[in-house]
């Protein structure tokens, strides 16, 4: 759809008016979409996974809730699974509209720069507390947990895992953002 | 160097080169002092890490009838899996930083492809520094408050000094990664004008 667009929309920008410095600009916009849409997905099945390894044994229930870091994991993924709807969406628009592009690529590098660290943070700190729990700490005494609570931990662990894989999603969706706003500025 | 830039917007088409250039050395600008300050500020966050260590006398009593004796306990770094890999990364972006500034001096804005390579390094710095500060915060926490569901004890009421040390080294880190973040965003809003 958007390799039809293309003709018209070197004429929408002003950039394109020396074609010898200014060249059309690389177009992935559908990877873009595809991309986002991986984000969303990701953050979704995290947030699910980890709110669904509730775990009772021996009358004494794990769960997330009762750690600030899993509490904030879940949140910081929320706000990424809402973030990446609206960014799809708008992505999409773009596409219909080639005449956003050049602007749209711009707020996309800001806020997924400022996602990818609240995502990374969430990522490292859910995998600390995580780890934790694997293998305990002998130096102050803490006691590790998922050789009681296995099911809780293995729902943490691929919710973690999940998680990385949305982060490096969202690096390579700033790499191709950067890299398509670099080639429609004139050298 | 605003006005210089505001002038070649007005003979747009016929100062388009003068301007790129004019733009590309403001960037390499802002981009090196940034760059410079993310090195400082990684490097301090891992020496001062690398630092702590605190040794205590601790008095444990065994019974009330018997005194207590007393046992030297230490809290140290490496102790700790997350507070290592929070290391590990702050190093990585320090020696990232060091050579990248480099890499921006020997080029100068010249070369187009090397530009996107080190914007997406950027990007995945501040990917490490946020995971790392995530990690190392989260055991931090732990530690001053403990978690009654699962029975670990707080020890941050008897190493004082070494949470502090923790707490202040990834407070500067955090500043360190802001500063890697700020490294790819402002070439982007320089960028603004001309798209």
């Amino acid at each position: 759809m958007s390799s039809t667009d293309k003709p018209g929309d070197t004429e929408h920008r002003p950039t394109s008016s020396t074609p010898a410095h200014a060249p059309a600009g690389v177009d992935y916009f559908k990877f873009d979409v595809i991309l986002r849409f991986l984000l969303f997905a990701a953050s979704l099945v995290s947030v699910v996974v980890i709110v669904t390894g509730n775990e009772t044994k021996f009358l004494r229930p794990a769960k997330f809730r009762y750690s600030p870091a899993f509490v904030y994991f879940v949140a910081a993924l929320s706000v990424a699974g809402l973030y990446s709807i609206i960014t799809t969406l708008a992505s999409l628009y773009a596409i219909k509209n080639p005449a956003l592009k050049a602007k749209l690529l711009l707020y996309f590098i800001l806020l997924d720069v400022l996602i990818l660290g609240i995502i990374a943070s969430a990522t490292g700190t859910a995998g600390g507390v995580a780890y934790v729990g694997l293998k305990g700490n002998k130096h102050v005494n803490w006691n590790k947990i998922c050789n009681v609570y296995d099911k809780f931990c293995k729902h943490v662990g691929a919710s973690v895992a999940v998680a990385l894989f949305g982060s490096i999603v969202t690096v390579v969706l700033i790499w191709l953002s950067a890299y398509s706003l670099h080639s429609r500025v004139p050298k | 160097m605003e006005g210089e830039k505001r002038m070649s917007y007005e003979v747009e088409g016929v100062e388009r080169k003068e301007m790129g250039k004019a733009v590309g050395v403001g960037v390499s600008a802002c981009d090196m002092v940034m760059r410079v300050l993310a090195f400082m500020l990684t490097l301090v966050a891992a020496i001062v890490i690398s630092a702590d260590k605190q040794t205590k006398v601790v008095p444990i009593q065994l019974s009330d009838s018997l005194p207590p004796f007393y046992l030297p306990l230490t809290a140290k770094w490496h102790q700790m899996s997350a507070v290592l890999y929070f290391l590990v990364t702050n190093a990585i972006a320090c020696t990232y930083a060091a050579l990248s500034l480099v890499l921006a001096l020997v080029n100068r804005g010249k070369s187009k492809g090397l530009w996107t390579v080190i914007t997406v390094l950027d990007a995945f710095m501040v990917a490490l520094l946020f995971s790392g500060n995530g990690a190392a915060a989260a055991v931090g926490v732990l530690g001053y408050k403990g978690n009654s569901h699962v029975n670990w004890k707080r020890v941050c009421n008897v190493f004082e000094k070494f949470c502090d040390q923790m707490a202040a080294s990834i407070g500067v880190s955090l500043i360190g990664s802001l500063a890697f973040l700020l490294l790819v965003i402002i070439p982007v809003l320089r960028l603004h004008p001309r798209t």
